[in-house]
């Protein structure tokens, strides 16, 4: 578009707009070609506030992220599995410490800078010296220097010690081109002031647009390295991400096909748009658990007896129904796709001789005081599960105080038991399918972050969670965690309560939208998707 | 005169200065932890303590206050924990949407709430005034997040006429800014269709902008206006043979503005400071929404840097109103 303007423009603008008289309504438009190609746009609340990959994620920021980048391996499907990506294959030394990756020959930048053992190793060892992002998943475990490029295609990665988890955090590190990076350095800032805009990735898609608070574009990359599952001739032109904040205008904007997929679907929402000719509602069990976590070191809740008292007074079935039957109950402190996962035996369910049983073990054996409880403000569901729990808590004389507080304020008070609510509701959703990724959550090093908000303490429960990090033999892991799910369900710490299904919104001509729990919240993968019509 | 102004610049400064104050006590006695919040949900200490020490969040209040002070005196308004990105840059890249919704607003205020109020004057008592202050009384009252899902649920879920929110279709591809207004830019690059295209983007928000603004000018504007067509010398006017058309836009209006003028210089800031409901509901990528998001991330600089440019907005606006009321009443020049 040219900037220059002179008296014949300015007439020319304002002739058309007399032309046109009044505002012609403004026909919706199924989806964009861009010569014969469409464009798929996909809506969520959630901006995009820095693309760059080692700086930090969430989901909205994770989707793009796994759109213009890379990764080792990837995770798909539900159960998430993962698949070789841009290596092809990788080893473990017997001792748990050495893994050897072996690059796909064919991978390339953007730029046509080939994707060789050298980028891997400079990615993770900017990841590592940011020390933002996804680098709390390995900081302890790999120093930068004990990453070594062998060869163009290998690269060796030495860990100090032995550590499970790790296979299950390579996914989430991106591979950037170093060469672009060093190249929009300022001031050894590792490129980071220019990696927020920009992408010097390999990914399937090239970034177009980028405005974090309104929209993100990309385009299809077409000699993409890995190629197209739907093939060359249905392959869109792009994906735009559309930044709708309130869900009135997102599902306004699906009914007028202004946009192809929404995310950030209520239960409610998922009756009322099932009804819109041309509109698919989609739902898929969660992965993210809602627990009411309970402060294990101040007031009554410090009582284990009060704990499992509450635990046993509370309705699980009204959440179900807050959810329109869309959630589903946990059988375990862990979520039902994470590894080593079993339903412990005496789960708490909702039965008020054992509360009452319970309650009389403790130092409040006819209840009488209040319990503090904590929502995020303008969350509906956290706050209708607070109403039952104060139903529910009212047979043992307990009083609920149901407070709604900014996520923030949240934050700030899980920092210390003498500040933490007496019980807090969280919604947390693993990073991988690992069980440490979970048990740790309980481990001393945990407290004051906002899911250590419990302040749980059990010596020997900690222990168990540090040893079974290390273990290298698998069945023996697997025991361990088994025996952590169990102690955790004995100690009660919080309510473990549900996994809300994720749900989608989408237009019937959308294919191939692939699931994997593995991913955050709303986030899906673009790259499969297409549209036939 | 020019003394006048210069103490009213004067004044304006130091209440500039007590507004910096005031957002920053605020701002820092909010329970929050904008480091936690922009290292991520799982970040472990280190992560968030390097972010801590990266923005001097860890230095004592008085410290990080006389800081921000200073980069301010310097035009500097820090930068974001969570983007890294200056918040001066951010505050230039999405004040202009701002402006230009808000000037959209004012006008349609304007256009229609002081013919609006003249009518009713005329009809005093009559049926178009009784609807008229129905109207106006629904203007002050419908909160605007309300109203504006209510309009976005009419004219684009259910009729289609205009889009649902934005600035401009998301396959538009925006052009180089010349002033950062979308509807004057595309007229003077001669752009009809994109021009046509904005105006059915902001159409809705700057409606539900304008509505408490229209309301209130409509009423002052019309009790003035009931006063001024009362007072002796419309009398004398009307005895004088002198047009009913003249006696109303020349001799009353004239002097009913004054009030109404007070009323755009205060609305003026007060739909600045409503921006911060209408971008979001219609995702307007202004500085309202950018406050919002920020403060969702418990991002304080970008926050005091909005609120900066709303009070900064007020002062000015009514600078421009008191100069006004020189142009518009002799008596007030000399004084």
């Amino acid at each position: 578009m040219t900037n220059r303007v002179n008296r014949r423009h300015f007439l020319q603008g304002a002739a058309a707009l007399g032309a046109a008289g009044t505002f012609a309504p403004f026909s919706s438009v199924a989806f964009e070609r861009d010569g014969n190609r469409k464009i798929l746009v996909f809506t969520g609340n959630q901006a995009v506030p820095v693309l760059d990959p080692h700086w930090r994620y969430d989901w909205s920021t994770r989707m793009i992220q796994q759109s213009v980048y890379d990764g080792l391996l990837k995770y798909v499907g539900t159960p998430p599995k993962i698949i070789p990506w841009l290596a092809e294959k990788y080893e473990m030394s017997p001792d748990g410490k050495t893994y050897t990756f072996t690059l796909v020959g064919n991978a390339k930048f953007h730029n046509g800078d080939p994707v060789d053992a050298e980028a891997v190793r400079y990615s993770f060892e900017r990841a590592l010296k940011m020390n933002a992002g996804v680098a709390w998943m390995l900081k302890a475990f790999l120093k930068p220097e004990n990453i070594v490029a062998v060869d163009a295609r290998t690269v060796k990665f030495t860990l100090d010690r032995p550590y499970a988890p790790f296979i299950t955090y390579v996914p989430w590190w991106y591979i950037v081109n170093p060469k672009q990076v060093k190249a929009n350095e300022v001031d050894g800032d590792l490129g980071k002031k220019w990696m927020t805009e920009h992408e010097a990735g390999s990914g399937p898609f090239k970034l177009r647009r980028f405005d974090a608070t309104s929209l993100i574009h990309m385009d299809t990359v077409p000699d993409y390295w890995n190629g197209w599952p739907m093939g060359e001739k249905n392959r869109l032109s792009g994906f735009i991400y559309r930044i709708i904040r309130e869900s009135a205008p997102r599902k306004a904007a699906l009914q007028r096909r202004e946009v192809d997929v929404m995310a950030g679907v209520t239960p409610d929402d998922f009756q009322q748009m099932e009804k819109v000719p041309g509109v698919k509602m989609v739902n898929f069990p969660g992965f993210t658990s809602f627990g009411i976590k309970f402060n294990c070191q101040v007031g009554p809740t410090a009582d284990v007896n009060v704990r499992k008292a509450i635990a046993y007074a509370f309705d699980y079935d009204a959440v179900l129904a807050i959810h329109n039957g869309m959630a589903e109950l946990m059988t375990s402190p862990f979520p039902t796709p994470i590894t080593g996962h079993v339903a412990v035996p005496d789960m708490p369910r909702r039965d008020m001789a054992k509360a009452k049983e319970y309650l009389k073990k403790s130092k409040y054996p006819d209840g009488g005081f209040e319990l503090e409880y904590v929502h995020v403000q303008g969350l509906e569901d956290p706050r209708r599960i607070g109403l039952s729990l104060l139903d529910a808590l009212r047979q043992l004389d307990i009083k609920v105080n149901i407070v709604a507080q900014p996520w923030p304020t949240m934050t700030a008070r899980a920092g210390k038991a003498e500040t933490a609510p007496a019980m807090m509701s969280v919604y947390v959703t693993p990073v991988g399918t690992d069980p440490d990724t979970v048990a740790y959550q309980y481990h001393r090093n945990s407290w004051g972050l906002y899911y250590g908000v419990s302040h749980y303490e059990n010596p020997a429960v900690w222990q168990l969670i540090a040893d079974a990090r290390g273990e290298t033999d698998t069945a023996k892991r697997m025991a361990m965690y088994a025996e952590i799910q169990k102690a955790l369900v004995a100690d009660q710490p919080e309510i473990f309560c549900m996994m809300a299904n994720r749900i989608w919104g989408m237009r019937d001509y959308v294919r191939d939208f692939a699931y994997s729990p593995v991913r955050s919240t709303s986030e899906i993968d673009p790259y499969p998707l297409w549209i036939e019509a | 005169m020019l003394t006048y102004i210069l103490r009213r610049i004067g004044l304006a400064g130091l209440m500039l200065f007590g507004l910096v104050c005031l957002t920053f006590v605020i701002a820092n006695i909010a329970p929050s932890d904008p480091a936690a919040l922009a290292a991520g949900p799982d970040a472990g200490r280190s992560q968030i303590e390097n972010l801590r020490r990266e923005y001097g969040l860890d230095r004592p209040l008085h410290e990080q206050f006389v800081r921000y002070v200073t980069d301010l005196v310097q035009l500097e308004f820090g930068r974001s924990v969570a983007t890294g990105r200056a918040v001066g840059t951010d505050l230039a890249r999405y004040f202009p949407a701002t402006l230009e919704l808000c000037l959209v607003a004012m006008a349609i205020g304007l256009l229609f709430g002081v013919p609006l109020g003249i009518v009713s004057a005329l009809h005093k008592d009559g049926p178009i005034d009784h609807v008229t202050r129905i109207f106006a009384v629904s203007g002050v009252a419908l909160p605007p997040f309300w109203f504006g899902l209510l309009l976005q649920l009419a004219f684009a879920a259910w009729l289609g006429w205009l889009p649902t929110s934005g600035r401009l279709s998301v396959f538009t591809e925006p052009m180089e800014p010349i002033t950062g207004l979308l509807l004057v830019d595309s007229l003077l690059a001669g752009n009809g269709s994109l021009f046509l295209e904005a105006a059915s983007y902001i159409a809705l928000p700057a409606l539900v902008l304008s509505f408490p603004c229209l309301a209130q000018i409509l009423r002052v504007n019309r009790s003035e206006m009931v006063e001024a067509l009362r007072a002796d010398y419309i009398v004398a006017a009307r005895a004088h043979g002198v047009r009913q058309r003249r006696i109303v836009v020349v001799h009353a209006l004239k002097n009913a503005m004054l009030p109404t003028l007070a009323i755009i210089g205060l609305r003026w800031g007060w739909m600045m400071s409503s921006t911060v409901l209408v971008e979001t509901v219609f995702d307007w990528p202004g500085t309202g929404l950018y406050a919002v998001s920020s403060a969702i991330a418990g991002d304080f600089k970008p926050v005091m840097g909005v609120t900066l440019i709303v009070g900064l907005n007020f002062m000015i606006a009514n600078l421009i109103v008191d100069l006004l009321y020189g142009v518009l009443d002799p008596r007030l020049r000399s004084a």
